[in-house]
């Protein structure tokens, strides 16, 4: 079976995840330790900042989901308590549609974040490199990964920003559709102004321009984007020369007014100009936006953007919770056949093998048969080998469908040898 | 009788029409694929009229085998050629749900034109006469695209100046892109109107002397070729641009257009091709 055993965000506060994540990066040889514990057959361990999970293929699944439990808790130096209250448990379905969601993003933070299925990747391939995995596991992660795949293709999960600085970029680039040689200007020095900038600089963005009240302040953020800085007094000129405007100061009045951006656009020739006012109170004065091919957004036009494009992840959630019970049963038919295919296949070669034998023997007395006849015996052995084992084999299928072919599965090894 | 040339025809017109259809169910549904996907429906609708075109041109006995459907196809390709030719030059596969149903209209016109009916009169035909014809629709054809992607540059700067981008903005191409493919059909369509204009003119003083200004198709063409022209002016002398360009060429398409209409079936004309 398949067990899952971890901790993530929304079950253990930060310091509990940090403890644990820095009690597994200490250990060299965590996998190692991992896979010798009892009935743990195949073994994975994911670490990030959010979650720390251990997937397994268990041989003795309560026994070894225990250990694996206090496992956890020994390297996190969880008490009872935490652990009871942190860790949670999952076995076969759960803990594969868990951990498909899990690799869907679907369970992150942000849900729809690009970053979780490279790590999931990592810690897959860390387990490969270290002989973790075997037949399970391996074909697990793959059908992770093309659920994860599966999600950010046919759904819109991961189609719209939902960050206010994203949001900028992406409104940027459907004003001018690429970014490459734009020119940026920041007004003040906010945090979030920085951010959009390093974002748009990410995008093609060059040539920033930096104005401030404080000269020092402006060339010390200029210098971060090899940008010029000016002084507050040229503002005018500058507004001239710019596509993309960025400002967040503490002005209490408006730093930019209509009047300014009015007079530049005839000296521009009416190039877009596209205004992003993150300020409050507000730096650009609206009536800027009145005008033609001027594009202003302040920080509740953003942030309004960005709620729309959260509340259209939550709908396209729903169609990758569908996508990943699909691929929870597929899965799940692979392992359930798993468990009795085997043995059906060795009962049959066993069959098999006294047909042949009983033949042969019987070959000096049917040489005498016609050719007709002897082809009639045959199809009638294998007839009657068929019908005898039709019933074991149907019943071991049937079995497996609902997970409890093992002892089922078990008793037929005994009861044909086929384990001699 | 069924012909290579009427089968082909057929063929490319039943592209044209799905590419239509895909493109416009890709607009209302909002998804891109199923644009990209009647791109290269109308990419092989396009090979089709190509081929079909180039059957007729080896069947071609003189003008007289010119007929209103070769008028109208070559229409029909000029536009289609255009429009797939930007896009492998820029990513504006919407640009087809406003492009595509031109296509269709000026195809589905040509088939319900006989392929037999003598177009130019025999005494008119020569060399100034095709570069008339062939510059006057390659020029008109740009406006077309001119005013398609002012079309779509207003709905963008709508959404835009709205503050609601939303997934119709999404799909949408940039203000920029779009701005840029109106200056390129107002830039190229300009002049080459102009030489077509200009090979007209200078057969007509040949062949009518003095009485060809008054025909009213003339004076419909040169009035929108002065609308045009002042367009041009304003985008590079001025500076205009954005939607007051994209609003005045989508009058500028509709003023042609209703002016070819009404010539056609309201005036006595010597272009009495449609």
């Amino acid at each position: 079976m398949i067990g899952l055993v971890g901790l993530n965000h929304k079950t253990s506060p930060l310091a509990v995840r940090e403890r644990l994540f820095a009690g597994c990066q200490e250990q060299m040889n965590l996998l190692g330790e991992l896979k010798a514990i009892d009935g743990v057959m195949e073994i994975l361990h994911l670490s990030t900042c959010n979650r720390v999970e251990l997937v397994a293929s268990l041989e003795d699944a309560p026994q070894a989901l225990i250990a694996l439990e206090s496992f956890l808790a020994r390297y996190g130096g969880l008490t009872d308590e935490e652990a009871k209250a942190c860790l949670y448990f999952y076995r076969d379905r759960e803990a594969i549609r868990h951990l498909f969601r899990v690799t869907s993003s679907l369970d992150s933070l942000v849900m729809g974040e690009a970053q979780i299925l490279g790590q999931v990747k990592d810690a897959y391939r860390q387990a490969l490199a270290q002989n973790a995995t075997g037949v399970v596991l391996n074909r697990l992660m793959h059908r992770a990964f093309r659920a994860a795949k599966r999600v950010r293709t046919e759904t819109g999960i991961a189609a719209n920003p939902v960050s206010v600085s994203f949001a900028a970029v992406e409104l940027a680039k459907k004003i001018f559709g690429t970014l490459a040689g734009r020119k940026i200007l920041i007004i003040g020095a906010g945090e979030m102004a920085e951010l959009t900038c390093t974002h748009l600089v990410g995008n093609g963005a060059e040539d920033i321009t930096v104005v401030n009240r404080s000269p020092a302040q402006a060339r010390l953020l200029a210098e971060k984007f090899h940008g010029a800085a000016r002084g507050l007094d040229e503002l005018d000129e500058v507004l001239c020369d710019v596509d993309i405007v960025i400002s967040s100061t503490g002005a209490p009045t408006y730093v930019v007014t209509g009047e300014m951006v009015r007079r530049c656009l005839r000296k521009r020739k009416n190039r877009l100009l596209f205004l992003v006012d993150i300020a409050v109170p507000r730096d650009i004065d609206p009536a800027a936006d009145d005008l033609e091919n001027v594009y202003l957004y302040n920080i509740d036009h953003l942030q309004d953007i960005v709620d729309e494009n959260i509340k259209n992840r939550r709908r396209e959630a729903m169609k990758a919770e569908a996508i990943i019970e699909e691929e929870v049963a597929n899965y799940i038919n692979w392992l359930k056949e798993l468990e009795a295919v085997p043995t059906i296949v060795s009962l049959r070669s066993k069959a098999e093998s006294i047909v042949r034998a009983e033949m042969e023997k019987a070959s000096s007395w049917m040489q005498s048969l016609e050719n007709a006849d002897r082809e009639k015996v045959e199809a009638l052995v294998h007839s009657i080998v068929n019908k005898v084992l039709h019933a074991p084999v149907a019943v071991m299928k049937e079995e497996s469908a609902e997970f409890a072919s093992q002892d089922i599965v078990a008793a037929a090894r005994q009861l044909f040898r086929l384990d001699d | 009788m069924i012909s290579v040339e009427g089968i082909l025809f057929a063929a490319a017109l039943f592209c044209c029409a799905l590419a239509t259809a895909g493109y416009l169910i890709s607009l209302l549904v909002r998804r891109v694929a199923l644009a990209k996907i009647s791109t290269w429906i109308l990419a092989a609708g396009f090979m089709l009229l190509t081929l079909n075109l180039l059957v007729a041109a080896v069947h071609w006995t003189g003008w007289s085998s010119f007929g209103s459907r070769h008028f109208l196809s070559i229409y029909a390709w000029v536009i289609a050629g255009i429009y797939l030719g930007l896009q492998l030059k820029t990513k504006t596969r919407l640009l087809g749900a406003f492009i595509a149903p031109f296509i269709l209209l000026f195809l589905i016109a040509a088939a319900g034109q006989g392929a037999d009916r003598n177009l130019v009169p025999s005494q008119w035909q020569g060399g100034l006469t095709t570069l008339h014809l062939v510059l006057a629709i390659a020029g008109e054809a740009l406006f077309v695209l001119a005013s398609a992607a002012g079309a779509m540059l207003l709905i963008q700067n709508n959404l835009l100046k709205n503050k609601k981008p939303g997934p119709l903005g999404r799909l949408l191409p940039s203000l920029g892109d779009l701005d840029q493919i109106n200056h390129f059909g107002l830039l190229w369509g300009f002049p080459l109107l102009t030489l077509g204009m200009i090979g007209g003119a200078v057969y007509a003083a040949f062949v009518w002397g003095g009485s060809w200004p008054a025909d009213p198709k003339v004076v419909w063409s040169f009035a929108v070729w002065v609308f045009y022209g002042f367009l041009l002016h304003q985008r590079l002398a001025i500076g205009w641009k954005g939607s007051r360009m994209a609003v005045l060429s989508c009058l500028g398409l509709i003023v042609f257009l209703l002016s070819a209409l009404g010539i056609r079936f309201c005036l006595a004309t010597v272009h009495n091709f449609i």
